[in-house]
């Protein structure tokens, strides 16, 4: 299954029909099965073209967005079910605003080729600057099937957060989708300390989508990868490719079986000891 | 072949007997250095080192205790406050069983057999296990006279290492922790086993030790541990500071898959950790790994999460860097992104770990 991570680097966030036409472009190339957005593709989009106010800072520029971007949201999520449609695959959205009642989560959303939402994900884990902006927390980590892939979404400061791909692989995941956005330009510690290490202790593979562009005066630098088990991989890298800076699209393949094999051959999941975790079931931190 | 013989209980008697305490502790007495005792510990400055350990068979316990003082020696000298010593120190200790250079060549040459725990009928292999069983009672009087000595003398704390030894029937993989004073402040049994250790029937621990020390808090899980999240998880939670953890990785060196183990952990857990490797062969069995010692990414001047790594992956070495506990907790109050969900957690987790 051919899977793809956006960066945006170089596509046209100053107008929908440039970011669409661009987009376009960049899947009908390379047909992808799934394609991912880096986080904050929503407020880069809503920035340039104009839908969102203007700030000096990413922060004002978030906490806007967070206040007043459902109207936004709506037609971001509409226009990528649209393209999702007319490109007939599965298209990770990157994280848009949610009120439900009187709560505000980060939710990151899968649209099927016919356009629909088939995955809303809240994002479980908070960075600091998130709490200050009285974002919630989602509780909820589900699956969906794309093609023989059991698929889970990981939504940025969540892929620091092993419990994440702990909870899905130990549900049946084979392939973990994260929008991923990460301030400075020199990020590939900061990543490996990410999904890369969730995917070589769950077995699994991982689409990270990582935005390369500036917001708001913020330099947004990761690289976007396609990560796999170690021993499936040339040179034991876990990589089974990676994003050159610049570069706006990474395709790989992805075979179930391969990831079959290094599962039998060294059964990680099955050499936990539960026995041993009864006192990290939900305690409060100390 | 079985152990059992009148042959081997008389060897195994003899073997006890060259590695008695009375016998150890005179040695040591004689070779140990008087030291003065060192300045109270800075917090904010504590230095480990992490020794890389080449698999070499001593014929004696004087041996063994002349290598692991010199290599306490060593790090000492570098002004070590902690000395962290590998997993499976206890093969060294082959070297004391008769024609175990022959015995060597059989395991090389029937390893697979000998790793599934199965006796090969024609080349009456010995099995790894029955050999742990067998040089318990030897093992552990030397390994506790020397390290309680020599932390004594030099006025250290010593991890000293993981030992695969027989327990009220069992065989655990077993790391110890001696103070200043040479006492056993205390010690952790491995709790995730390698697919070949579960074939050997070494029993699994099931709690996570957390030390406490003049240095900090201090815990030490063994090598496959680090395999596992909740390992770290679980001894952040308990208040863990600095972890120690003893490794011999039997794959050939690749600096991606040595990545996969303490690094990431130290990243998700906010700690120091402290990896000592053992390194060499013996039996068909090549082990690698780097000594290093590692911090959160923010605390490394490189920010890639290494305040020191040995250069070598398959020879004798020592890793040395200062730790600042008092910027680990500055860290963890003010980290920019660790959170805590305790309702997901109760939601999945008692779920997922019981399949």
């Amino acid at each position: 299954m051919l899977v793809a991570a956006l960066s945006l680097a170089g596509v046209d966030l100053s107008s929908i029909n440039g970011y669409i036409s661009g987009l376009i472009n960049l899947l009908t190339a390379q047909k992808p099965v799934v394609a991912v957005l880096p986080a904050h593709s929503a407020l880069a989009l809503g920035l340039g073209v104009g839908r969102l106010n203007s700030s000096n800072t990413f922060q004002e520029a978030s906490a806007y967005y967070f206040a007043e971007g459902t109207e936004w949201t709506s037609e971001f999520l509409n226009l990528h079910g649209l393209l999702a449609k007319e490109l007939q695959i599965y298209l990770v959205t990157g994280n848009v605003i949610e009120k439900d009642e009187d709560l505000s989560y980060q939710t990151c959303y899968c649209l099927n080729p016919a356009g629909q939402v088939c995955c809303a994900q809240r994002q479980t884990h908070l960075t600091r600057f998130e709490q200050d902006l009285h974002l919630s927390r989602g509780d909820k980590l589900d699956l969906f099937r794309v093609g023989n892939f059991y698929t889970g979404l990981v939504i940025g400061n969540d892929a620091r957060h092993p419990e994440v791909g702990r909870i899905m692989a130990l549900q049946g995941a084979d392939l973990l989708l994260h929008s991923g956005a990460i301030e400075g330009d020199q990020t590939c510690w900061q990543q490996a300390a990410g999904m890369w290490a969730q995917v070589q202790q769950n077995q699994l593979y991982a689409v990270e989508a990582q935005l390369s562009a500036t917001i708001a005066n913020t330099v947004f630098g990761g690289n976007p990868s396609i990560i796999a088990p170690c021993e499936t991989t040339f040179g034991n890298t876990g990589y089974l490719a990676r994003c050159n800076p610049g570069e706006p699209l990474l395709c790989a393949e992805l075979d179930k079986e391969t990831l079959s094999e290094i599962r039998n051959d060294n059964p990680l999941l099955k050499l936990l000891n539960f026995d041993a975790y009864t006192e990290i079931c939900g305690s409060e931190p100390q | 072949m079985n152990l059992t013989g009148w042959k081997e209980r008389l060897f195994q008697r003899y073997l006890i007997w060259s590695c008695r305490r009375e016998k150890i502790r005179r040695y040591l007495r004689d070779s140990l250095p008087s030291l003065p005792l060192p300045d109270p510990v800075d917090r904010r400055s504590v230095r480990v080192g992490a020794l890389q350990v080449k698999l070499e068979l001593c014929k004696s316990p004087i041996a063994f205790a002349d290598l692991v003082h010199r290599r306490v020696k060593e790090a000492y000298e570098a002004g070590a406050r902690l000395v962290v010593f590998p997993e499976y120190l206890n093969l060294l200790l082959f070297g004391m069983l008769p024609g175990i250079e022959e015995l060597e060549k059989d395991y090389s040459t029937g390893i697979a057999a000998i790793a599934k725990n199965e006796q090969q009928e024609q080349t009456d292999v010995i099995s790894l296990p029955d050999l742990f069983r067998f040089m318990t009672p030897a093992v552990q009087p030397l390994i506790f006279t020397t390290f309680s000595a020599l932390a004594a003398s030099y006025h250290l704390y010593i991890m000293a290492g993981s030992y695969t030894i027989a327990d009220q029937g069992a065989i655990v993989n077993r790391a110890y922790l001696y103070d200043p004073k040479g006492e056993l402040i205390g010690y952790q049994d491995k709790i995730h086993l390698l697919p070949v250790e579960e074939e050997w029937k070494i029993k699994r621990g099931k709690i996570f030790n957390v030390f406490e020390s003049a240095l900090g808090r201090l815990a030490m899980p063994v090598c496959m541990d680090a395999t596992y999240f909740e390992t770290f998880r679980i001894l952040e939670e308990r208040g863990a500071e600095i972890v120690m953890l003893p490794i011999a990785n039997l794959e050939a060196y690749n600096y991606w898959l040595a990545l996969r183990g303490i690094w990431p952990r130290v990243q998700e857990s906010l700690l120091f950790g402290v990896k000592s490797a053992l390194v060499g062969s013996i039996a068909g069995l090549t082990f690698t790994g780097r000594a290093g010692i590692f911090a959160p990414l923010e605390l490394t001047s490189n920010r890639d999460g290494v305040l020191a790594e040995v250069d070598c992956f398959d020879n004798e070495a020592l890793a040395i860097a200062d730790l600042n506990l008092d910027s680990l907790h500055e860290l963890r109050c003010s980290h920019p992104w660790r959170d805590h969900n305790p309702a997901l957690y109760r939601r999945y987790f008692p779920q997922v770990y019981k399949r």
